[in-house]
């Protein structure tokens, strides 16, 4: 089994509008996939399609090398678990008898329960009604129900949306630690594309249900590489420097941008500039972030 | 089996802290005062005793409430499953999906046979209190047992409205509506044909001559119902996309 997650062309058509798009994802084992997106471009649906809650249109689905299909379903779900849309409880139920629910048709040992509790940090509230519980606390139930059992693939749906600031810097590193932890390979989607520099190690990037990019996000970071700006006292000077040093640039108001190269390089050529009389006062190297990359991918700029 | 079973455990485990036990005593009262009232009332041409009483409660209870009462239940069930987006859940459990269906059809049953005898309580008690002598005879416990029958082909559908359609209340409206159609249906002589008909057949509701002709025939008809609406409802269950609205 090469990959944990493999669909090909996966499509979902509502009646006239195609909503996920002959996507083929590849999620290889034991890393955390980062399934990006801006919201409606057909994340959900991908994930649900994945879980067997809607079925496809066309394409097919192996989870562990296995069909998704009736026949492999419960056996798929037995070791998966999965955070959908907002988190799933039973608010007049206390949090351990939602629990309680999960971890006995999942068939797993009761204990499991305190173990899951005690991940997310819900052992003090596990004896109040969900209602009354806040929305993060919510969402760390969710993420326990989905943790028990310890399942080898985990899929969460923008776990961290409706968390505070430290909620989620907390979340995402739960999720980060994860496939060192308990070996599980994790697909975690979210629109927001600076959580998954620290989250994810591949990336999938989803836009109008197709999907436009796929693979290792160090590797996405190099593809599109960043830039340095030069900001110099004589402008002309450090052009016709660049010219005869046949480095190319294109200017930009009093800045001349030139791409990305390694550190020693770029100090030399900042130093040779200094000592031709260009008059450097400022040198910024930019990496691309990932709301860059997307944006250079699709011509859109997206909801950060 | 045993994973059908850990099902229904979950269902019960659900259905925790309703308070729904309340209504479902409290509501039959109703119908029980007012078909006592009646009996009462009209002594004069009801003078077949427990047989007089039973026209009474039953004219009221099977007509209007026992259906709505059985929706209302069925309405409950599914409801925990609409709010907060718990389809995801309860649709990713590793179990069969005919057991999520079979799951929640049986505290639908419990109920439909508990509310039918507290039914046969309220028949003694109202007895007692109208002054009738002894107990209700054999046959009229035989027409409440089939009336749990007809019952159970109403929870069965009601089972699968509630769980299509989102709504808490319009199920429990198509009951009534069910149930008042039900009885032209019965007097049409087509009663057999009509799910919520043959709740009111069974139970023989305000008449003196039996409805149910042929006991055979009302037999089929309820395991006919029976079986056409659970394979709907899991096949439904299959088939069918898991939305979950807000």
């Amino acid at each position: 089994m090469n990959y944990v997650i493999e669909t090909d062309a996966l499509s979902k058509r509502y009646r006239d509008s195609e909503t996920v798009d002959r996507v083929s994802l590849r999620i290889r084992p034991g890393c955390v996939y980062g399934f990006l997106g801006p919201n409606g471009a057909g994340k959900s649906t991908t994930m649900k399609m994945l879980l067997g809650l809607v079925k496809p249109t066309g394409g097919r689905i192996l989870l562990f090398g296995k069909e998704m299909n009736g026949k492999n379903r419960l056996q798929l779900l037995k070791r998966t678990g999965s955070l959908i849309e907002s988190p799933s409880c039973y608010g007049h139920l206390t949090g351990r008898e939602n629990l309680e629910i999960v971890q006995t048709l999942k068939g797993i040992p009761e204990k499991e329960i305190d173990e899951a509790l005690d991940i997310v940090r819900l052992t003090g509230q596990q004896n109040k009604k969900v209602a009354e519980y806040s929305l993060g606390m919510k969402q760390r139930l969710g993420l326990a129900a989905a943790l028990l059992g310890r399942p080898a693939l985990l899929l969460l749906d923008e776990p961290t949306n409706g968390l505070d600031p430290a909620g989620i810097q907390e979340m995402r590193e739960l999720i980060s630690s994860l496939p060192e932890r308990f070996h599980m390979t994790v697909m975690v989607s979210s629109h927001l594309l600076s959580e998954m520099d620290q989250m994810a190690e591949d990336v999938g990037i989803i836009h109008h249900g197709r999907l436009i990019c796929q693979g290792s996000l160090k590797k996405l970071h190099e593809r599109f590489r960043g830039n340095v700006r030069l900001r110099t006292l004589h402008q002309a000077t450090a052009a016709r420097m660049l010219d005869e040093l046949a480095v190319s640039y294109r200017t930009e108001g009093t800045d001349l941008v030139l791409p990305e190269r390694p550190k020693e390089e770029l100090a030399g050529l900042v130093a040779a500039l200094a000592a031709g009389g260009a008059g450097i006062v400022g040198v910024e190297a930019k990496e691309k972030s990932l709301e860059d990359i997307f944006l250079s991918l699709t011509g859109k700029q997206v909801s950060l | 089996m045993n994973m059908l079973l850990t099902c229904v455990r979950m269902e019960w485990k659900k259905l925790r802290r309703s308070r729904l036990w309340l209504v479902m005593a409290a509501v039959p009262l109703l119908p029980a005062f007012m078909g006592t009232g009646n009996y009462l009332n009209n002594l004069g041409i009801l003078k077949s005793e427990w047989y007089s009483l039973w026209t009474q409660l039953s004219l009221f209870y099977a007509n209007f409430f026992y259906g709505p009462l059985i929706a209302l239940y069925c309405s409950y069930i599914w409801r925990v499953e609409h709010l907060n987006h718990n389809w995801n859940s309860l649709m990713t459990m590793p179990v069969p999906v005919r057991n999520v269906f079979l799951g929640k059809l049986f505290p639908a049953l419990v109920c439909t046979f508990l509310l039918q005898g507290w039914m046969g309580v309220l028949l003694i008690v109202c007895g007692k209190y109208a002054g009738l002598s002894g107990m209700p005879s054999a046959q009229i416990l035989l027409w409440l047992l089939r009336g749990t029958a007809g019952g159970m082909v109403i929870a069965s559908l009601q089972l699968l409205l509630s769980m299509v359609i989102r709504s808490f209340a319009a199920p429990i409206a198509l009951a009534l509506l069910g149930s008042v159609v039900g009885l032209f249906a019965s007097n049409a002589g087509c009663g057999l044909l009509w799910p919520y008909s043959l709740m009111l057949e069974g139970m023989n509701a305000n008449r003196s001559e039996d409805m149910v002709s042929s006991g055979a025939d009302f037999a089929a008809g309820v395991l006919c119902f029976l079986l056409l609406f659970v394979t709907m409802g899991v096949l439904i269950l299959k088939k069918r996309d898991v939305r979950t609205g807000g």
